[in-house]
């Protein structure tokens, strides 16, 4: 009798340890092939979600070019179908890795876009898109959280080899994986003239087109230009549909300078404000002569300057002190067809250029919009190749999810 | 101890069943749990790479040609390292059991990998033309009649840069496809004729469009050029247009500009310039347009009307309804124009009649900028007036996409069937590195 109890309980034990060790080893299956399934959700989700965003312009479909907060959250260029981004657009929304500053004349704070001194995009807050509102309106807050990155596919980049007379720069042109070969590159080579004193500076504007060679280099010899002349040198290299953007410009006044910053789309109004509002260097605090002016990249990739008026600012001059003087200039930019503003400035006998995209295309800038994936523990990305302005971008979107068990970092 | 052996055999069971779901049950590696859509990246690269037709281009191009060797670097260039490729392009065959026949492969590695991906996407060669028949206006109804004013005897205003002859030229080559008939009436006195209802070459009177391509001017005939016509500097003869309009279901047309501003007749008013020195047109002002609508609204009186109506809103938009229609038929002006003569809404309470029909620009500032308006008669309507109120020169566009715009004729595009003028381009796609 107490043998059968003895066998009767021993035997419910190792049963019901059995059970238990079995019931965890087929959860753990099950639970990975749940958290497969999730994970091939959202990537699925994330390839859904960069083609709602690529593949429609929004609501309005001009929000790009006013500065309305649009309703429906799209990058697509109205006038085109297919993978064709807005470059303005594009150029609203506000960016994730640029450090803001606030302009204390105005109070408006703004986002950064730039790329190093000289090639400067500040969008102001108040018209740049969220990405709380960018979220909202794709209905993925609280959901899930995403970071949309446009980068240029077409790097050019432009190095100054002989700075005497001739100067001599090296272009170099090469794509994601490879050297672009025996593209056409056109440029603009745009010289301060020096005029000394109160003056306004001046400029002189030079369009050629050279080939890279076999490495994806081009060598350009600009003559009468000298060691200490400001210029600004900008490159379109183009071959097989695909199309990058470079720039160089040298400065001999780096402290005070001028500051674009744009202030409506809509009026096409952007302010030309001191640098020192933004860094300052302490005394002297001299006014900032400038000069602007505007170039475009026309269809048949040759760069062309857009006479801009007096009556849209284009000349002026900026004072950092507290006075009765104007403390920025205002100017219209004449077209919403993509350019680069240009802005010769001379302070104190000291030259350079500044340079600022109008559509972030025309100067092939970047743009990460979004949050930082760094620490989610599940991120699906996808890429597409896109057309901005007829230049080449890869759009990449990184996807994780914010609900579920094992999504949260 | 029978009953801890069953119990040892139930996991013997259990463990078999374990063995065996797990041997089955395999997990995904994590590429294929959450891959990158590469049929949608080869997609994407094919339509970056035909951005200017250069890869339609190539596709036509013998296998030796160069441009194959810089659409290898392009697609090296712009595909991410760790992705292998394979491009080739395919005839297109027709009338054979076999589809496609492979002419020429691009590639830069032996194999594709594990697992690739591949897109297709259909070029065409640049011999190829497409045909497009236009619906004639008027084909299903009334009318169908374009009469583009020309007169040689009159001259324009607001016009700069252009004559009204060059501009009836373009204007012709726009939209003469779209009508039945297409008459450029090339004097005041052919004017007259169509006023009093006579027609130039057999065509429809009633239910004609007149575009005035003199801009603020209108041209006069001389028997015009006499009272009653020449009343409050000829704003009676604008009230008699818009007489001639209501009466003959016309839609008339100005092109840019304050319409009815001036009359012009190089022959009548050869010592009367427009204060700009433009010789031959006489001022009418402000009460040309009033004069105009009172017409058209059929008020059985004239009434001097000396009321601003236009103002000046600045840039203005094309409306989406012919933003669409830019896109159908192909006409691609600005969408964004300056408007310094838009129409204020107002006159739609002036004259009760009068309703728009279709808005060219988006309303703004209370005006409207561009819009076509109707003179409604119960359900009928009874004369059109189409007035784009930008600042000058004008851009004939506008004027040929808010007509069209408004009648909407439809576009037959005929069949793509032409063969050995289309080529398959297939984009296969691999990823390499990684699990």
């Amino acid at each position: 009798m107490a043998g059968s109890t003895i066998d009767h309980l021993v035997s419910l034990m190792v049963f019901l340890g059995a059970i238990l060790l079995f019931i965890g080893l087929f959860n753990q299956t099950i639970q990975t092939a749940i958290l497969y399934q999730r994970h091939r959700s959202i990537a699925t989700k994330c390839s859904d979600l960069l083609d709602n965003m690529l593949l429609n312009p929004g609501v309005p479909l001009y929000w790009g070019k006013s500065n309305c907060t649009p309703t429906g959250f799209g990058l697509q260029d109205p006038e085109f179908t297919q993978y064709r981004l807005s470059p303005f657009s594009l150029m609203r929304l506000q960016s994730l890795t640029g450090t803001p500053f606030t302009y204390p004349r105005t109070g408006t704070t703004y986002s950064n876009m730039s790329v190093g001194f000289g090639n400067f995009l500040f969008v102001p807050y108040t018209e740049a898109i969220n990405y709380s509102i960018a979220s909202r309106l794709l209905g993925t807050n609280n959901t899930y959280g995403f970071q949309l990155t446009i980068t240029p596919i077409i790097t050019v980049s432009i190095d100054e080899t002989h700075a005497a007379n001739p100067l001599t720069l090296t272009i170099r042109v090469a794509g994601t994986g490879f050297p672009l070969a025996n593209a056409v590159v056109s440029y603009c080579f745009l010289k301060v003239v020096e005029k000394g004193g109160q003056n306004k500076p001046s400029y002189t504007s030079m369009f050629n087109t050279t080939y890279t060679d076999d490495e994806g280099s081009a060598v350009v010899n600009i003559q009468n230009a000298d060691a200490d002349n400001a210029y600004a040198f900008i490159a379109y290299a183009h071959m097989s549909g695909l199309v990058g953007v470079g720039y160089h410009e040298r400065v001999t006044g780096h402290k005070e300078y001028v500051l674009p910053l744009i202030d409506s789309f809509e009026e096409k109004r952007v302010l030309l404000v001191h640098s020192y509002n933004v860094h300052d260097f302490g005394p002297p605090e001299s006014s900032v002569f400038f000069n602007a002016t505007f170039v475009l990249l026309t269809e048949d990739f040759a760069l062309r300057e857009m006479p801009m008026d007096n009556s849209t600012g284009k000349l002026g001059k900026v004072v950092y002190g507290q006075g009765t003087e104007k403390q920025y200039g205002t100017l219209t930019i004449p077209t919403y067809n993509p350019g680069i503003l240009i802005v010769t400035y001379q302070s104190n006998n000291e030259y350079g250029v500044v340079l600022m995209p109008w559509g972030i295309s025309s100067m092939a800038f970047p743009v990460t919009f979004g949050e930082d994936p760094t620490g989610k523990e599940w991120v699906a990305t996808d890429i597409r190749q896109v057309l901005v302005n007829n230049i080449a971008y890869q759009a990449k979107l990184a996807l994780w999810s914010l609900q579920g068990y094992q999504v949260i970092g | 101890m029978m009953r801890t052996i069953e119990v040892f055999l139930v996991i013997i069971i259990i463990t078999t069943a374990f063995i065996i779901s797990s041997f089955f049950a395999v997990l995904p590696q994590p590429r294929q749990v959450s891959p990158l859509n590469l049929r949608r990246l080869a997609l994407t690269t094919l339509q970056t790479l035909d951005v200017d037709y250069d890869l339609s281009g190539t596709a036509f191009k013998s296998p030796n040609d160069l441009t194959w060797g810089q659409l290898q670097i392009a697609l090296s260039a712009c595909l991410p390292p760790n992705i292998v490729y394979n491009l080739t392009v395919y005839e297109v065959l027709s009338g054979g059991t076999q589809l496609y026949l492979p002419l020429h492969s691009i590639s830069n590695a032996e194999s594709l990998g594990v697992s690739s991906d591949a897109s297709s996407y259909l070029v065409a060669s640049s011999n190829v033309t497409f045909r497009v028949i236009p619906e004639k206006i008027g084909e299903r109804g009334s009318g169908g009649t374009l009469y583009i004013l020309n007169c040689s005897d009159a001259n324009g205003w607001w016009i700069t840069g252009y004559t009204a002859q060059s501009l009836a030229a373009d204007l012709y080559n726009l939209l003469s496809p779209y009508f039945k008939a297409t008459i450029m009436v090339q004097t005041t006195a052919q004017l007259r004729q169509i006023l009093n209802n006579n027609t130039l070459q057999g065509e429809a009177v009633q239910n004609a469009v007149v575009i005035n391509t003199f801009g603020e001017a209108v041209p006069i005939p001389t028997e015009y050029c006499t009272t009653p016509y020449s009343n409050n500097s000829y704003a009676y003869y604008c009230y008699f247009l818009g007489q001639k309009v209501r009466l003959y279901n016309w839609t008339w047309a100005s092109i840019v500009g304050y319409p009815f501003y001036y009359v012009s007749n190089t022959g009548n008013f050869p010592n009367d310039q427009n204060t700009y020195g433009i010789y031959g047109m006489i001022k009418v002002n402000k009460p040309g347009m009033n004069a105009f609508l009172q017409g058209l609204d059929n008020k059985p009186q004239y009434t001097y009307d000396n009321t601003e109506i236009v103002k000046d809103v600045g840039v203005v938009n094309l409306s989406p309804q012919v933003l669409d229609c830019c896109n159908y038929y192909g006409i691609y002006p600005s969408p964004y124009q300056t408007s310094t003569r838009a129409i204020q809404k107002s006159i739609l309470n002036t004259y009760p009649h009068l309703t728009v029909g279709l808005p060219i620009f988006n309303e703004k500032s209370e005006c409207y900028p561009g819009a076509l308006y109707n003179h409604i008669n119960g359900a009928k309507i009874e004369g059109s007036l189409l007035a784009l109120g930008l600042t000058r020169t004008p851009d004939i566009r506008l004027t040929a996409i808010g007509l069209l715009s408004y009648y909407k004729p439809r576009l037959y595009r005929s069949n793509y069937t032409a063969t050995d003028t289309s080529r398959l381009v297939v984009l296969q796609l691999g990823q390499v590195g990684g699990v």
